[in-house]
């Protein structure tokens, strides 16, 4: 009857799984979780080894003395990645167009007129068709008393185009009700003495002329191939409120695409090359085809080669290897967008750009385990375990299905899915025993970069984001959750979280600075974890299930940290259940959850056949 | 400073005592009781015309509407704010005492908190009053407005610190125990 | 938006000197008249209490004319807890022009004028420094002074709250002769780290540095009990009852967290200041320096060591009014005159005007203090979180050369550019180490090196704040102490830091840092009032900067060899 212990050093925990091997069978004693000390796989990972074991060994008052042998786990260290690409930008030339969105534009309807600076107004003749541009320096009084002597003069006053946040003061004050834009930040460029339309939509519409090309034609009086090129203006005024148009002679806005470096893809057979700039869907096609992927790079100066440069570079660190032989082992892209400012706009105007997010995967078959291996001994001995012996007892993805394997409900043919932070990684369990495995890059890192970009948000507020629901502090004394329902508190809740969207983390409401809707901001937060999670998942089973066929695969079993999630597992149920798989979160033992299955799989392993 | 400006003026014609809002769109504005009275601009200053018009003009532009009263028995900020709120219809009220410190206070908070607080009085703007106010109409609309940022200086100590202790205790000589706030009309003065 | 178009008055012809002297800094300054009705007054009041005292039954019966029955908490908490009643009434016979000759006479013992203090009232106390002209309170502090050696203390801020840069403004700020160092954040979670990075930097070199980080109560606390802080300052207390219910407080709860430090053997001092009540509107009609008395016989009565006073961040309010600085110099002499240790202020940004500065620092310079400065910015001030102090990195060789020329002792000393270089490197890979051993965010060799040669955090190079934020979460959560700090340095290969923190540590176990003044000497060696007391005793005795002292003293960026001058010496 000897004691022993199973230790997993993961990327961010190290577990441990306590027994005794007796004669007829294992009997469990108890777990262990801390934080992993250092890179996985390096001899920094002592400290949280150590811990660990007693950790396991506390909750049944085992002695460390009789501590016979740590089993640890061949660690392939896994790094991983990430680099994010602009690929659009939309560029407005000679000031045509202010498409933005005010939130208080003042009046309503359609104006069309000649382009005046208010200082002119005065010079303007009874009848003449005018729109008068307000720099920021005018107090709203002083407008408002402007614009109304020129309507009493007779001016065909049709529109204003504000510099200050004033359209609401200054429709106000004047006689007539006419559109008018504001907070037009950089108001003097507008052209003066060209013809402008000024539109303005009444609350909660959407204007509707000058976001029609033919619209703005026929307030131009535009031929076929002028209503050709100003169509992308058109484009880029749909679904707001308020737009001013100017008619200059050369005026334009584009849509173009930035250069943004090749990824050179190397594989058994063949070597591509794919400019980025052609989106996440070329490029998974592109690493279809040379499936199995041997190596890839990016172009030296660009994002991309400075990215996988670092990765490999990183990698060659831990391993104390040279870069050269570091390879890359698996890459996703995915499609995403992120909220610019448009060049030469006059109003701030943003503009939601493309842009390509790429993860990366670097392993190494070989860590320099021995050495870890020795220095737990080492330590353990020093601490009182005298005669501790420790092996290193097997492969991490067998061990993985072993524990994952213990769930109860479960058997082969089996697929783990370890969901971690840089990586996903997938374990077969054929039916004649064999196992399978795969890395995956991608994993919870890249939805928070995901999320955090399309929100325009920090990392950390992304991270909460990702993690948590959200909901909306309605008063001082409830909530709207995101699915609609109500949560009522007795004591009132924080002043900094009043009006706001919050997350509902662990440690208690957390304001998530945006203007965005919670709606907004929860479709960005399940569609960041689809485009990782659920297509990782369905890449990996496709490369480990047999004949490459799905529903070949009984079960599915998620661990991880991200399989503690709140929606993932029920995101990549779903998507598995067309396929008749069962999928769900482990519970490794029947007690730990979709933690402990390799430690527990180290420990299983020696007790069992 | 080498330019003498004539402020503009600012009277408050008192309409009667103030009650409680019932309109759900509308901010109060709470006046300390020096405001437009013994004092007639900010420790920078400012004229109080200027900072009603201010507040006003940025509540008007949301859409919102607004009433005005003033205090008379307290001229601690957080009761002057708190006091705007609890009259107010939607629970926003913006406090403002003679010397600039600025507050947004909502009715269900406890006095001593606040939605924003503007502590250093040198340092307020016609741009912040303006800001403000758009704030305060912003949550009574129920939008999430960004806080106002606030500013900051180490040398406000020196120069400021004593002064805005005076103003403090002069206004404070201004209380009248028990009175009940009065809602007020402001007649501001057209720059233009 | 612009302002309005209102119409500009004639301004009168204006004489170019007026010009010039309306444009010098010290007109930036703020000065108000005094309205003593209302407390804003410095010292001179006809609205403050006389004194008087009666003792019935053991018991203080009635204080500055004021009866038991009337009295607030203050009041009653000074009455019997502050003042010796076997002490008071020949005390009290004496009157305050004859206590005040005391405090210049030097044939009347430091000792014999504590005999006589712990028996006068507040009022009294007020009436007795009312005698005093200002060379005469520096006679007093330079007599009744704890800790016959004086110090200084420094402030160790970042403006973005770079651990790396704390840690070595912190070995800097020990070389150059700060015994004590503060630091306070910007962002408040970032505490743990910084606080970490002090405790590390202070025991580079000689070492032995006690070390501060000024947060809310409950953090604060929690960390000295860490012993990842030596010492803690930030303990208000106000001379008005209304002030202190408005902080939620009384002068029993305030001695009551006292009695939690004391418990741990942690220094503490408590912190109050001329000003705060008038600037709250609650100074119930009494001047900044009577209820600035009460404040300090609090600290008294609570059996707290010291007091950091010198109106602190109020110094606006005392600086605008005549006398102020007057009354400013006397709350610190009182402060020693009770033998608590006095931590002197001029830690806040004072005046634009450099002349004004540096006045404001004479009479404590000059009689010298326990604490000149009770944090002197060792930072430029843009990176001070204190909001600025009065003095600052920028203003070192000027400190320098005012203890040379007066041979008066600031606590500093110059040191040359080479041993500041050396000392900022071994702090940072110290750092460095322990955030590895810990398992902190990594500092890497750009960094430290950036920071070495660095003026200020807008030379450096920013950290990963979320990671850093994460980082300083889990050494809460993980129960870090300053033994795992010892244990961290230990391993990684500094013995000689560990050695000096483990040294840090002991001293609370021994309590020695309890005694009054407490500091650490170069053999890491307690050096308070008790092993040395102030015995000035008139020309020729007490502290004087002689010998070894005298001649590091001596030392400039800049002196011409008497030798070779063509050469310079520093």
């Amino acid at each position: 009857m000897s004691l022993v212990v199973g230790v997993d050093i993961g990327n961010s925990t190290t577990e441990a799984c306590a027994a005794r091997l007796t004669g007829n069978g294992i009997e469990f004693l108890g777990s262990g979780l801390v934080p992993t000390t250092g890179t996985k796989g390096t001899t920094a990972n002592v400290d949280g080894v150590e811990a660990a074991v007693r950790a396991a060994l506390r909750t049944t008052r085992a002695p460390l003395g009789e501590l016979a042998r740590v089993f640890v786990n061949e660690a392939t260290p896994v790094i991983s990645g990430l680099a994010m690409e602009t690929i659009t930008e939309t560029l407005i030339t000679e000031s045509t167009m202010i498409g933005h969105d005010p939130r208080t534009p003042g009046g309503a309807g359609l104006g069309v007129g000649i382009t005046v600076p208010f200082a002119a107004l005065d010079e303007c003749s009874p009848g003449e068709a005018v729109i008068a541009v307000v720099p920021a320096g005018v107090d709203f009084a002083v407008a408002a008393k402007g614009l109304e002597a020129a309507l009493e003069r007779g001016v065909g006053l049709r529109g204003a185009v504000l510099g200050n946040d004033d359209a609401v003061l200054v429709a106000n004050r004047i006689s007539r009700v006419i559109p008018i834009v504001d907070e037009v930040r950089l108001v003097d460029a507008v052209p003066a003495g060209m013809t402008a339309a000024v539109e303005v939509a009444s609350p909660g519409r959407t204007i509707r002329t000058l976001s029609n090309a033919y619209g703005i034609a026929g307030l131009f009086s535009l031929d076929a191939d002028q209503t050709r090129a100003i169509s992308p203006v058109a484009r880029a005024l749909t679904g707001i409120r308020s737009a001013v148009v100017v008619r200059t002679p050369s005026g334009e806005v584009s849509d173009r695409r930035i250069p943004a470096g090749t990824l050179e893809l190397r594989g058994g057979s063949a070597v591509l090359r794919i400019d980025v700039g052609e989106g996440a869907e070329a490029i998974m096609a592109a690493v279809g085809r040379v499936a199995p992927l041997d190596d890839a790079s990016g172009e030296a100066g660009t994002n991309v080669g400075g990215m996988t440069a670092a990765v490999k570079q990183n990698m060659a660190d831990v391993c104390g290897l040279e870069v050269a032989q570091v390879r890359i082992g698996d890459l996703l892209a995915v499609d995403t967008f992120v909220p610019q400012e448009v060049r030469g706009g006059l109003a701030g105007e943003v503009a939601l750009e493309n842009a390509v997010a790429l993860a990366t995967m670097v392993r190494t078959s070989h860590g320099p385990m021995r050495q870890v291996a020795r220095a737990i001994a080492e330590r353990l001995r020093r601490e009182g375990a005298p005669d501790v012996e420790v092996v290193i007892g097997g492969v991490e993805a067998e061990m993985a299905t072993r524990g994952a394997l213990t769930t109860p409900g479960t058997d082969r043919p089996l697929v783990v899915l370890d969901l971690g932070g840089g990586s996903t990684d997938a374990a077969l369990a054929g039916a004649d025993g064999t196992v399978t495995t795969v890395h995956l890059a991608g994993a919870g890192d890249l939805v928070t970069r995901l999320i955090a970009s399309e929100l325009g948000v920090e990392r950390d507020v992304a991270e909460n984001v990702k993690r948590s629901p959200l909901a909306r502090a309605e008063s001082f004394f409830h909530l709207r959750l995101e699915d609609g329902t109500v949560r009522f508190f007795g004591e009132p809740l924080p002043p900094t979280v009043f009006a706001r969207v919050v997350a509902l983390t662990e440690q208690g409401l957390v304001p998530i600075p945006t203007r965005h809707s919670v709606d907004r901001v929860r479709d960005v937060r399940r569609t960041a974890k689809q485009r990782v999670f659920v297509v990782n998942a369905l890449r990996a089973l496709a490369r480990v299930a047999p004949y490459r066929d799905l529903r070949q695969i009984g079960f599915v079993v998620l661990l991880g940290g991200s399989a503690l999630d709140f929606e993932i597992p029920e995101l990549i149920a779903d998507a598995l259940a067309p396929y008749g798989i069962v999928c769900g979160t482990g519970n490794v033992r029947g007690s730990e959850g979709p933690r402990n299955a390799v430690a527990s799989g180290l420990v299983l392993a020696q007790g069992g056949p | 400073m080498a330019t003498a400006v004539v402020p503009p003026g600012i009277s408050l014609r008192e309409i009667g005592t103030a009650g409680r809002g019932v309109r759900p769109d509308e901010v109060v504005l709470a006046l300390s009781p020096g405001f437009a009275g013994f004092f007639t601009k900010t420790i920078v200053d400012i004229p109080h015309a200027e900072v009603v018009r201010q507040i006003l003009a940025g509540v008007e532009e949301q859409g919102v509407h607004a009433r005005v009263v003033q205090l008379h028995a307290t001229a601690d900020l957080a009761a002057v704010a708190h006091t705007g709120a609890r009259l107010s219809g939607s629970g926003i009220g913006i406090g403002v005492l003679s010397r600039g410190t600025t507050m947004i206070h909502q009715k269900d908070l406890p006095r001593l908190s606040s939605l924003e607080l503007f502590p250093q009085s040198p340092l307020m703007t016609p741009e912040i009053y303006r800001a403000i106010g758009r704030n305060a109409a912003q949550y009574a609309k129920g939008d999430s407005p960004q806080p106002v940022p606030t500013l900051n200086d180490q040398m406000a100590r020196p120069r400021w610190q004593a002064k805005a202790a005076l103003l403090h205790l002069k206004e404070c000589e201004l209380l009248v125990k028990g009175a009940p706030a009065t809602e007020v009309d402001p007649v501001i003065e057209d720059p233009a | 938006m612009s302002s309005l178009p209102y119409p500009e008055a004639p301004q009168p012809r204006r004489s170019l000197r007026t010009e010039v002297l309306e444009n010098r800094p010290v007109n930036k300054d703020g000065f108000v008249q005094e309205w003593p009705e209302v407390g804003m007054v410095a010292m001179d009041s006809d609205f403050d209490p006389r004194p008087s005292i009666r003792i019935e039954n053991g018991r203080v019966a009635e204080m500055d004319g004021r009866e038991r029955a009337d009295f607030d908490f203050l009041d009653q908490f000074i009455a019997d807890h502050a003042i010796d009643v076997d002490a008071a009434v020949e005390a009290m016979a004496l009157g305050p022009r004859t206590v005040a000759r005391m405090l210049v006479d030097p044939n009347v013992s430091r000792a014999e004028v504590l005999r006589t203090a712990r028996g006068l009232t507040p009022a009294a106390l007020l009436e007795t420094v009312r005698q005093m002209n200002i060379v005469e309170i520096m006679m007093g502090m330079q007599k009744m002074r704890a800790r016959r050696t004086p110090a200084n203390q420094a402030h160790c801020t970042s403006a973005r709250d770079n651990p790396l840069q704390v840690a070595m403004e912190a070995a800097e700020a020990s070389l150059r002769g700060f015994s004590e160092l503060e630091t306070t954040l910007g962002v408040v979670r970032y505490a743990p780290l910084v606080a970490i990075a002090l405790q590390v930097g202070g025991q580079v070199g000689r070492g032995g540095r006690l070390t501060q980080c000024a947060l809310e109560e409950a953090t604060e606390l929690d960390l000295g009990m860490r012993g990842i802080t030596a010492y803690a300052e930030t303990i208000s207390v106000y001379g008005t009852e209304s002030v202190f219910v408005d902080g939620d407080d009384t002068p029993w709860s305030k001695a009551f967290l006292a009695a939690a430090y004391a418990s741990r053997g942690i220094k503490m001092r408590f912190t109050s200041g001329t000003g705060s009540e008038v600037q709250m509107g609650n100074a119930e009609g009494r001047s900044m320096l009577y209820l600035e008395i009460r404040c300090i016989l609090v600290t008294k009565g609570a059996g707290v060591q010291g007091l950091q006073n010198g109106s602190i961040s109020c110094i606006g309010v005392p600086g605008a009014v005549p006398g102020g600085i007057r009354a400013v110099a006397a709350e610190n002499m009182i402060a020693s005159m009770l033998d608590l240790e006095c931590a002197s202020g001029n830690d806040q940004s004072f005046s634009h005007s450099p002349m004004r500065r540096t006045s404001r620092l004479m009479p404590q310079i000059m009689a010298g203090t326990d604490f000149v400065c009770s944090g002197y910015s060792s930072t430029p001030n843009y990176d001070n979180m204190f909001a600025g102090s009065n003095v600052d990195a920028e203003d070192y060789d000027d400190w320098n050369a005012i203890q040379r020329d007066y041979q008066i002792d600031g606590g500093l000393q110059h040191v040359g550019e080479p041993e500041i270089l050396a000392a900022r490197s071994r702090a940072g890979y110290a750092l460095q180490a322990v955030f590895a051993h810990l398992d902190l965010p990594a500092i890497t060799e750009r960094e430290i090196e950036t920071a070495v040669y660095a003026h200020g955090s807008n030379d450096l190079i920013p950290r990963d704040v979320l990671e850093d934020l994460k980082g300083a979460q889990s050494v809460m959560d993980r129960g870090v102490t300053g033994l795992d700090l010892v244990k961290a340095l230990h391993e990684r290969g500094f013995a000689d830091i560990a050695e000096n923190l483990l040294t840090v540590l002991r001293s609370r176990v021994s309590g020695d840092l309890l005694q009054t003044s407490a500091i650490l000497d170069a053999n890491l060696e307690p050096l308070s009032a008790v092993n040395d007391a102030n015995d000035y005793a008139g020309p020729g005795t007490g502290y004087r900067p002689t010998g070894e002292r005298w001649e590091q003293m001596k030392r400039l960026r800049h002196v011409t060899s008497a030798e070779n001058p063509e050469l310079e010496v520093s």
